[in-house]
C-alpha cells in the first residue's frame, strides 16, 4: 500500500466491490410472484365475476371467443386463524376471464391481482369439448408454444364438461393441477391413461396435420376421472368425437405403447371372469395391392387368470385355460371391431398410427395417399389375428 | 498482460481448437434448419454427407498452409498473388471473422436473454462477454486452447448427459422412414448442413500454431470427426425426441428436446438451464477463437503489434454483435454466413489454383 498507484487501484477495486455484489439484474423472489400451474380454457362468454366487472364499466376491447381459467398455487386462504378443526383451508386460487386473445387475459388478471404471474411451473392445459368444436388446437395453443415461461412438457387435456370445473376440488390440501400432472402414473396399472401429450408433442402433431386422440377428462361430485379420448382432426384442428373408455383401452393395445390393463368377459356359464394382461405385442402389417391397402394387425397377449366367479371352474387344467383362450380372443376381437367401426366409420379419422406404419413401411405408397388419407384410412381392409394365451392362474387353485 | 514465448500448440490441442471453434450457437438451432431443408427424417443423413463433403475442403486447406511453414494465410496470401490482392483476401477474410464473432455472441445473448435473463439489457451480456474475451485472446493462442481443453470435456459431459436423459422421449419410429423419399431430400439438406461447419477456415491460420504442422491433417480431421459425432448424436435425438414436425417449428430445437420432459426426483428436475449456462461457455469458446483469428489478420496484414489491436478490435465486434436488429435478422445473417463461407471457399480454391500454376508450372518459387 505504499505507491499511491496501488492506493488508486484498492480504491476502484472497492468500488467495484461496492457495485458488483449488491445482487442479481432483474430478480424476483417467490414469494412475491404468482405461480400459475393449470390453465383451462372454455368457450368464450365472461366469467361470473367479470359480468360484474363490465356491469360497473370495467371493460376493453375484445370478442368474447375463449374464457381462460388459471390456477394459482400456492395460494393460502384468509381464515386461518381462529378454530382449527372447520377450517376450510384452500391452497389454490382459480382465477377466469374471457377475451380474444389468451396472453390479453392473462396480462389482464395482473390488473386483478397482487403480484405478476409467472408460468415457468404450468403443469397442465384443459381444453373443453366446447371450444374445440369452434377453435382449432393450433389457434389455441400458439401463445403457450411460443412463450418463453411455459414448458413444452407441459400436459394437455380435453374436457368433456366445461374445462375450469376440472381445476376445482373437493378435496382438502389437493392441488387439481397436480392431481392431472401426476395421473399419468397409472398407466402402470390401466391402458385407458392415454401415453401422456405434451405440449411439444401437441405441436409435432399439429404441424403434420395428422389426426390424434387426446386424453378426456370427466367431472363429477367435486372429483374427476381420466375417461376416454377425444379425437381432434387433422386439417381443421377441431374436435370431431368421442371414443370412450374401452374404445381407448384397445386403441393403446393397437399401438402397442402399453401392456397393462384387463380383459373382462363371461363364461359359458355366465360368470365373470377377468384377465389381466402381462404382456402385450402388437404388430401393424400394412400391404399393398395396385390403389389397394389393406392392414393385417396381429395382438399376442400372454397373462394371468386373476379373477373368477365361477365355481365349478378348474382353471388349473390346460383344457379350461384353452377354451377360456377362445373365449377372450372373441371379446377382444369384438372390442376392437367396436373401435375400427368408429375410427373408419363414424369418424373417418386414423388416430391408431396406421398411416405412420404405412410411412415406414412402403413411403412410395403413402406418399400418394397421405394428402387424404383419413378418407383412405376409412376406406381400407383391416384385418386382426388375435392371440391371448393364459400361462397363470395366480396363487389360489379350486380343484 | 502475459507475454508468451511459447506460441505453439500440441496437436491435441489444435483438435479441440478446431471443435471449439466450429461448435457454438449452431448447435441450438442447426435440427431446425436441417429439418427445413430435408424435410423428412433424413436430416441425419444430410449431416453426414456434409461432414464427409467438408472432408476434402478440409486437406485442401491443410495442404496449402504445410507449403508455408509458420507462416499464416495473413503471411503467405502476399506471397501467392502478390500484395494487393492479398490483402483484399485477407481483409475478407478478417471481416468474414469479425462477422461470425459478431453473431456468435449476438446468439449468445439472443438465447440467454430469451431463456435465463429476461429482463437484463442486451449489452449487459454482451460486454462482459467481449471483455472477457479480450482478456484470453490478449493470452496467446497457447493460453485460447489451454481453456478450450478445459471447457471441452465439460460441456461435452453437459450435453451427453442431458441427451441421455432424453432418450425417455426418444422414439425410434419418429427416424423412420430412412430414405424414404429417396436422395433429393438429403442433397437439399446439405444447403443447411454445410454452414454448421463454418467456422473451419480457422486452419488456415491455425496449421502456422503447431508444434507439429505435419500432424496437422491427422489433427483437423480429428477435430471435425468429434464435431460430426456431436452434430449427429444431436440431430438423431432432437428429431427422435420431438419429431420433424415439432424441431422444424421451434425456434431453439435443441433447448425444445431438453425442456419436453421434466426429471423428478433427478437433482435437477430441469435440464435446459445447466445446459444452457454451461453452453454459454462453449459459444464463449467459439467467439474468442474468431475474436483471436480477425485480431492477428489485422496485425498481419498491416504490421501492428497484436495486443493493441486486440482493443482496437473490441468496440467493431461490438457494432458487429449489435448489428441485427431483431431475431430475424440473426436468423437471416446466419443463412448469409453460410453463403459467405462458401464464397470464401471459392476464392481459396482460386488461390490454391494459381499457387500450383506458379510452382508447377511456371517452376517459380514462392
Amino acid at each position: 500500500m505504499s505507491s499511491p498507484r496501488k492506493l488508486v487501484l484498492l480504491t476502484l477495486f472497492l468500488s467495484a466491490i461496492l457495485v458488483m455484489p449488491t445482487g442479481c439484474w432483474s430478480s424476483k423472489e417467490i414469494e412475491d410472484v404468482a405461480l400459475f400451474t393449470g390453465i383451462a380454457l372454455d368457450k368464450g362468454q365472461p366469467a361470473p365475476i367479470e359480468k360484474e366487472f363490465e356491469s360497473k364499466g370495467a371493460t376493453y376491447s375484445k370478442r368474447n371467443k375463449v374464457m381462460a381459467t388459471l390456477q394459482l398455487v400456492p395460494f393460502k386462504s384468509q381464515k386461518k386463524q381462529g378454530k382449527k378443526q372447520n377450517d376450510q383451508k384452500s391452497t389454490f386460487l382459480n382465477i377466469s376471464g374471457s377475451g380474444d386473445s389468451i396472453l390479453e387475459i392473462l396480462r389482464q388478471f395482473s390488473i386483478r391481482l397482487d403480484r405478476p404471474l409467472m408460468g415457468h411451473h404450468l403443469k397442465v392445459i384443459i381444453i373443453s369439448v366446447d371450444l374445440l368444436r369452434k377453435q382449432s388446437i393450433e389457434q389455441l395453443t400458439d401463445f403457450l408454444l411460443r412463450d418463453n415461461e411455459i414448458r413444452p412438457s407441459t400436459l394437455v387435456y380435453v374436457s368433456q364438461g366445461p374445462a375450469r370445473e376440472t381445476l376445482m376440488s373437493k378435496k382438502l390440501n389437493e392441488v387439481p393441477s397436480f392431481h392431472l400432472s401426476k395421473a399419468v402414473r397409472n398407466r402402470s396399472r390401466t391402458s385407458k391413461v392415454l401415453k401422456p401429450i405434451t405440449l411439444s408433442r401437441l405441436d409435432s402433431l399439429t404441424h403434420s396435420k395428422k389426426s390424434f386422440v387426446l386424453q378426456t377428462l370427466v367431472t363429477g361430485g367435486g372429483e374427476l376421472e381420466l375417461s376416454g379420448a377425444s379425437i381432434i382432426n387433422g386439417s381443421t384442428g377441431q374436435w370431431i368425437g368421442s371414443l370412450n373408455q374401452e374404445n381407448t383401452e384397445c386403441l393403446a393395445w393397437l399401438s402397442g405403447d402399453r401392456n397393462a390393463g384387463v380383459i373382462k368377459t363371461d363364461d359359458w356359464n355366465g360368470e365373470t371372469i377377468t384377465y389381466e394382461i402381462k404382456s402385450l405385442r402388437s404388430k401393424i402389417t400394412p400391404q399393398v395391392k395396385g390403389d389397394q391397402i389393406s392392414f393385417q394387425v396381429e395382438i399376442h397377449t400372454l397373462g394371468r387368470l386373476i379373477e373368477t366367479w365361477d365355481e365349478q371352474s378348474h382353471p388349473t387344467t390346460n383344457d379350461y385355460a384353452n377354451a377360456l383362450d377362445k373365449r377372450l380372443e372373441d371379446k377382444l376381437a369384438a372390442m376392437m371391431e367396436e373401435l375400427m367401426v368408429k375410427l373408419q366409420s363414424k369418424y373417418k379419422s386414423d388416430v391408431a398410427g396406421f398411416g405412420r406404419r404405412l410411412a415406414i413401411e412402403n413411403p412410395a405408397a403413402w406418399k400418394k395417399v397421405k394428402e387424404d388419407w383419413d378418407n383412405v384410412f376409412s376406406r381400407s381392409e383391416i384385418t386382426f389375428a388375435i392371440k391371448v394365451r393364459i400361462n397363470d392362474f395366480g396363487s389360489f387353485t379350486e380343484d | 498482460m502475459f507475454i508468451r514465448t511459447d506460441d505453439r500448440i500440441t496437436t491435441s490441442q489444435a483438435i479441440v481448437f478446431m471443435t471449439n471453434t466450429i461448435l457454438g450457437a449452431g448447435i441450438l438451432t442447426m435440427p431446425r434448419n436441417v429439418t427445413q431443408a430435408t424435410k423428412t427424417p433424413d436430416a441425419w443423413v444430410a449431416v453426414l454427407l456434409g461432414g464427409i463433403i467438408v472432408i476434402p475442403v478440409i486437406l485442401l486447406m491443410v495442404k496449402l498452409s504445410q507449403q508455408f511453414p509458420g507462416q499464416t494465410i495473413f503471411q503467405y496470401a502476399n506471397r501467392i498473388v502478390g500484395r494487393l490482392p492479398g490483402k483484399a483476401f485477407c481483409l475478407l477474410l478478417v471481416c468474414y471473422f469479425l462477422i461470425i464473432a459478431g453473431f456468435e455472441i449476438r446468439s449468445l445473448a439472443e438465447v440467454t436473454l430469451f431463456f435465463l435473463l429476461e429482463g437484463t439489457p442486451i449489452w449487459a451480456v454482451v460486454l462482459p462477454f467481449i471483455w472477457v474475451g479480450a482478456y484470453l485472446v490478449s493470452g496467446g493462442i497457447n493460453a485460447i486452447a489451454r481453456v478450450y481443453q478445459i471447457v471441452f470435456p465439460i460441456s461435452m459431459f453437459v450435453l451427453l448427459i442431458s441427451f441421455a436423459v432424453s432418450s425417455r422421449v426418444f422414439d425410434i419410429d419418429n427416424l423412420r422412414p430412412v430414405l424414404g423419399d429417396g436422395f433429393i431430400p438429403v442433397l437439399a439438406g446439405l444447403r443447411a448442413t454445410i454452414p454448421v461447419f463454418v467456422g473451419y477456415e480457422v486452419i488456415l491460420t491455425l496449421v502456422a500454431f503447431m508444434e507439429n504442422p505435419r500432424q496437422a491433417a491427422k489433427a483437423m480431421i480429428g477435430g471435425l470427426a468429434i464435431l460430426l459425432a456431436v452434430y449427429l448424436i444431436t440431430v438423431i435425438f432432437v428429431v427422435g425426441g420431438i419429431s420433424i414436425d415439432s424441431a422444424m417449428t421451434s425456434t431453439w430445437p435443441t433447448l425444445d428436446l431438453i425442456r419436453s420432459f421434466e426429471i423428478s426426483g433427478f437433482f435437477v428436475e430441469r435440464l435446459e438451464f445447466p445446459l444452457m449456462v454451461i453452453w454459454l461457455m462453449q459459444m464463449f469458446c467459439s467467439f474468442c477463437s474468431f475474436f483471436f483469428q480477425s485480431s492477428l489478420g489485422v496485425a498481419q496484414i498491416f504490421n501492428l503489434s497484436y495486443q493493441p489491436v486486440i482493443f482496437a478490435m473490441v468496440p467493431i465486434i461490438l457494432l458487429s454483435t449489435m448489428v441485427p436488429k431483431s431475431l430475424q435478422d440473426l436468423l437471416l445473417l446466419g443463412d448469409m454466413i453460410g453463403m459467405m463461407n462458401i464464397s470464401l471457399f471459392l476464392l481459396l480454391v482460386l488461390l490454391t489454383v494459381v499457387w500450383l500454376i506458379r510452382t508447377k508450372g511456371m517452376k517459380q518459387h514462392v
